[in-house]
């Protein structure tokens, strides 16, 4: 499974990091960054439940 | 507990769904939504969606995983409560627990037939989408978040437009320093705003085509959209002790009744002083992170915190906020108000109680942290 952020959809709400701060986290421009370039596998419910939780729909799952 | 039924298909539902997974819960999860999609974001229908930069599969969340049955039109119309089974138009659904997030219906002003348009929900954005090219006129009435932001859309696409409400727009959500430099940029933008008598009409034969203010004055408009705030759907327990027209009442842990709890626009809540519902999306997220949590943990959950972290766009300012408005000063301001960004703080005794960001690129996380005193206990008294 990938996650694919959509940079500039991005409005730095981070509630993506709020869910599932193994995942996500904000920069210092408060856009989203992937913390794997390879997604653990048993990190991938945390990231799914962190991208379902952006209010812009940013983040979208590639399974 | 093998079986949680969670009824809506929202933010709220589908974050609940994700967090008892995330809690380990592995029986069967069903998720009951009356919509005829799968979970969207509302966010953008006011602003994106609605100015065309956006399409509904931009606004789509990403699908639900496997192991969730997520039902589409399947609106419930009713809980037996002895029997553990949710009532829906397509049959009985048994639960061992029930996650209730049916959300909020868009507050009308008057009977069908000539009610102005709402935006609350997926098929109203498209509604508005395809009588927006028609209109050369838009006529506002709501000057709260959602309001603004439709104002400020119709504005981008070029249409004359007005807000009514009965308060100068956003003064009780934002207090009167922030509010009033937003309503500068809406009437820099062209937008009338009107403060009105509250004791308008709406006019109109077949459709709404505008309001007779009390003094005989009438504004009409090609198109009269309502943004009044919004109403909890219980309607489907009415013949429960669950739900109030209020609300569904829950306690510091989410929870209606036993097996039972609440989340989202739908769930009334004691905070600070008040009893009362929160309709945002960062609550609706919260709230059902703390609901899924106690009903399988019950007091061993943790008890909800809202975070209180608010945000709109509007006029080409992003507003981003942490606390509730009061009706005094910022004790300090870093940038500008006007040319922004600008960071501004309220503290008293030391403590900060509420932090406001206009294009400013602070994050959220750092605006919650510098909140040290979630309530504002002596400004609560005389709110703005």
């Amino acid at each position: 499974m990938k996650i694919t952020a959509d940079i500039a959809r991005c409005e730095g709400h981070g509630l993506c990091e709020d869910v599932a701060p193994s995942v996500y986290e904000l920069d210092d421009d408060a856009v989203v960054t992937l913390l794997h370039d390879v997604l653990p596998p048993e990190l991938e419910p945390a990231a799914e439940a962190g991208a379902r939780v952006c209010p812009v729909a940013a983040l979208r799952i590639v399974p | 507990m093998r079986r949680v039924v969670v009824v809506g298909g929202s933010i709220a539902a589908t974050t609940a769904v994700e967090s008892l997974r995330l809690e380990g819960f592995d029986g069967t999860i069903t998720m009951l939504s009356d919509e005829d999609v799968t979970p969207y974001t509302r966010v953008p229908l006011s602003k994106g969606l609605l100015a065309g930069r956006e399409t509904e599969a931009d606004v789509l969340l990403p699908p639900m995983s496997d192991g969730v049955d997520l039902r589409l039109r399947a609106r419930a119309v009713g809980i037996d409560e002895a029997r553990q089974v949710v009532r829906t138009v397509a049959g009985d659904v048994p639960y061992d627990g029930l996650v209730i997030a049916t959300g909020s219906s868009a507050r009308r002003l008057t009977a069908a037939g000539t009610h102005p348009q709402v935006l609350r929900d997926l098929p109203d954005a498209r509604t508005l989408e395809s009588l927006l090219p028609q209109a050369s006129s838009v006529l506002v009435i709501g000057g709260g978040f959602l309001g603004m932001e439709i104002a400020s859309t119709c504005r981008e696409l070029g249409k004359d437009v007005t807000v009514i409400d009965r308060e100068p727009p956003l003064e009780r959500l934002l207090g009167p320093l922030v509010a009033a430099r937003m309503r500068r940029a809406a009437e820099a933008a062209g937008v009338r705003l009107r403060v009105v008598d509250e004791s308008f009409a709406v006019v109109g034969t077949d459709r709404a085509e505008g309001v007779r203010l009390s003094s005989g004055e009438t504004l009409t408009a090609d198109l009269v959209v309502s943004a009044i705030g919004d109403q909890p759907n219980v309607e489907w327990l009415a013949h429960t002790r669950l739900a109030s027209p209020a609300g569904v009442h829950v306690d510091s842990r989410c929870r209606a009744a036993r097996n039972i709890v609440a989340a989202g626009d739908v769930a009334v809540q004691r905070d600070g002083r008040l009893r009362r519902r929160n309709p945002s999306w960062t609550n609706a997220v919260e709230q059902a992170r703390a609901a899924a949590s106690a009903l399988l943990r019950g007091d061993g959950a943790t008890p909800y915190r809202p975070s209180r972290y608010y945000w709109t766009e509007q006029f080409g300012i992003d507003l981003k906020m942490v606390g509730v408005a009061t009706a005094d000063d910022p004790t300090s301001v870093e940038g500008s108000l006007e040319s922004t960004p600008a960071l501004m703080e309220w503290s008293a005794d030391g403590d900060v109680h509420r932090v406001v960001a206009l294009n400013h690129p602070a994050r959220p996380a750092q605006l919650k942290r510098r909140v040290t005193r979630r309530i504002p206990t002596a400004q609560e008294r005389t709110p703005a």
